[in-house]
């Protein structure tokens, strides 16, 4: 699949999904490099902790390649019924779920093997 | 400083959030490889105890090279023990390849392998689906996928395994020629798959669970548009194993209750309160219901749908074969992803009502089936309600009928071909019903 149709997808699942609770605004911010990218939605509606606790839970589900080659294809695509973060949480590198007091913050990273967190605002793990 | 602490507690947090998933991840896949392994060395010892060892390993060799279009009960010619072997010989080479592709073993697997094992009892054969696996490999090479990445495909693109079968015995080839086209008209069909899946899928959204189905028959009416061409006759087939035989009858009732109680022994009341959440999900592809809830309650789940399966033949008076069992096989697979209680029972008393309005016996082969499969629709009535998942049911028993012909028999998932063209024609209407009055003019 080309970047610009990947984008178009990640973005047309994840606005779905916050424009389901009919947000007055909804701010798409994107950045990208050679090896990835990074999303930044923002909305002004209030979250529940249940609610962001379970959109961290589907963004952050376990890779799944097998699921995510196959039906990752339906990302963004197939809008009949309810958004499904799980499909986006497969094909992402990270994400993160925050709460900006008058609404949410989601942030996602996408990129290949050889991307490089350095490049972009990705909090680095314990490890690192 | 403060904001540094509050940031390491947060990824500390995360961690352990990471290492406790994980160590759920591996003791789910170890449960699940114990119980496929324990239910594959069931079916051989339980086959070998059926027909004696000579008698059972004979006929799987014999039913290796037998035509294997819709419908062929390989219990009816060769005997119980060997159907038997053959679906754990079928069902281990699926586990194989998960566990080759390192692929985690979940819903999606769990139902890939249960189907796999249920359609080899009356159809599929180790020999007729590995060049079908050998397509969809060198497709997914040639777009730079790894088999990972298609190993679903691959596995429930076996349905057209009746197609190599046919080409190598039933065009009147013979010898090694027979068995070339065969294995090179299994290849191309395999290597069509991915590009058809993928593409099928948007038809009906995910609102038929057995997508490969739909897949295979599309590609299937093709196949046999191109066999008829060239002066083929499709003779119908219709073996159907109907003698009375305690191991056919009690087989699917024990398989429930040891999914039950592995469930139940691997979280206790948690499994009983994840599986009245798994009846609150649509179904729509893809919910693997051990990832949306867990191992336990989809267990349950399965374990259940199994046994109202196996009531309702006995009720009706059905016969317990190949077909049937194998129908209940997988949809106790699919109980892990995507088939519930509350999602189905709408859709099988739409077919039911469907076959009583058209006078057709419910114990008819084709009926009874489709009473079994029907739940490929179940996401239907999960995510649009009762109504929509009757009329999906009524239309599915209607269109069945003919789809077997059309496609010649040789995508033994007939009730997904015929289910995915009535999900896509609701799902059309649906779409369509709900761009109305749009709210800017």
């Amino acid at each position: 699949m080309k970047r610009k149709d990947l984008i178009l997808h990640l973005i047309g699942e994840i606005s779905n999904f916050l424009l389901e609770s009919d947000p007055r605004r909804l701010v798409i911010s994107l950045h990208q490099e050679e090896n990835g990218l990074h999303l930044c939605v923002l909305d002004e509606n209030t979250h529940t902790e249940d609610e962001l606790k379970r959109i961290d839970h589907a963004l952050n589900s376990r890779k799944r390649p097998e699921l995510a080659g196959y039906y990752g294809s339906m990302t963004g695509h197939d809008m009949l019924g309810a958004s499904r973060l799980n499909l986006l949480g497969w094909q992402v590198k990270h994400c993160d779920v925050s709460s900006i007091g008058s609404g949410i913050k989601i942030d996602i990273w996408l990129g290949g093997d050889a991307f490089q967190n350095d490049q972009f605002t990705i909090p680095k793990k314990k490890e690192d | 400083m403060k904001c540094q602490t509050a940031e390491i507690s947060l990824s500390h947090r995360s961690d352990v959030r990471e290492s406790v998933k994980e160590k759920i991840i591996v003791n789910q896949n170890k449960t699940l490889l114990l119980l496929l392994v324990f239910i594959m060395l069931s079916f051989i010892i339980t086959g070998i105890a059926a027909d004696g060892a000579g008698r059972a390993f004979s006929g799987f060799l014999d039913l290796q090279f037998r035509p294997a279009r819709l419908i062929s009960d390989f219990m009816h010619e060769s005997g119980i023990g060997a159907s038997l072997i053959n679906a754990a010989a079928v069902g281990a080479t699926g586990l194989i390849l998960i566990l080759v592709a390192k692929v985690q073993l979940s819903g999606a697997a769990f139902a890939a392998i249960f189907t796999m094992m249920g359609f080899a009892l009356f159809g599929k054969t180790p020999v007729n689906i590995l060049p079908i696996i050998l397509g969809v490999y060198l497709a997914g090479k040639l777009v730079g996928k790894s088999f990972s990445e298609y190993i679903i495909i691959a596995l429930f693109g076996t349905a057209l395994g009746p197609l190599v079968s046919m080409v190598t015995v039933e065009l009147g080839l013979t010898g090694l020629s027979a068995v070339a086209a065969g294995t090179g008209a299994g290849i191309a069909t395999g290597f069509m798959l991915p590009a058809i899946a993928v593409s099928v899928l948007h038809f009906h959204q995910g609102y038929n669970l057995y997508n490969l189905g739909l897949s295979c028959g599309f590609f299937a009416l093709f196949a046999a548009a191109l066999f008829r061409a060239g002066g083929h006759v499709f003779e119908g087939l219709m073996l159907w194993h109907t003698s009375d035989s305690a191991v056919l009858i009690f087989m699917v009732p024990v398989l429930s209750v040891i999914l039950i109680l592995t469930g139940l022994f691997s979280a206790g009341k948690k499994s009983l309160k994840d599986l009245i959440a798994i009846q609150k999900h649509t179904g729509r592809l893809p919910s693997d219901f051990m990832d949306l809830e867990s191992m336990g309650g989809a267990l349950i789940n399965s374990g259940l749908i199994g046994l109202i399966g196996f009531l309702y033949i006995l009720l009706i008076g059905g016969d317990f074969n190949g077909p049937t069992i194998g129908g209940l096989l997988t949809i106790m697979g699919f109980g892990a992803f995507g088939t519930h209680l509350k999602n189905s029972w709408p859709v099988v008393i739409g077919v039911i009502a469907a076959s009583l309005v058209f006078g057709k016996s419910l114990t008819a082969p084709g009926v009874l089936l489709a009473v079994i499969f029907c739940t490929t629709l179940a996401p239907l009535a999960g995510a649009f309600g009762i109504v929509t998942g009757l009329i999906a049911g009524f239309i599915h028993l209607v269109l069945v009928h003919q789809t077997g012909a059309w496609q010649g028999g040789m995508n033994l998932y007939n009730n997904g071909f015929a289910g995915g063209l009535t999900a896509t024609l609701i799902v059309s209407v649906i779409a369509w019903y709900r761009s109305r009055n749009s709210e800017f003019k």
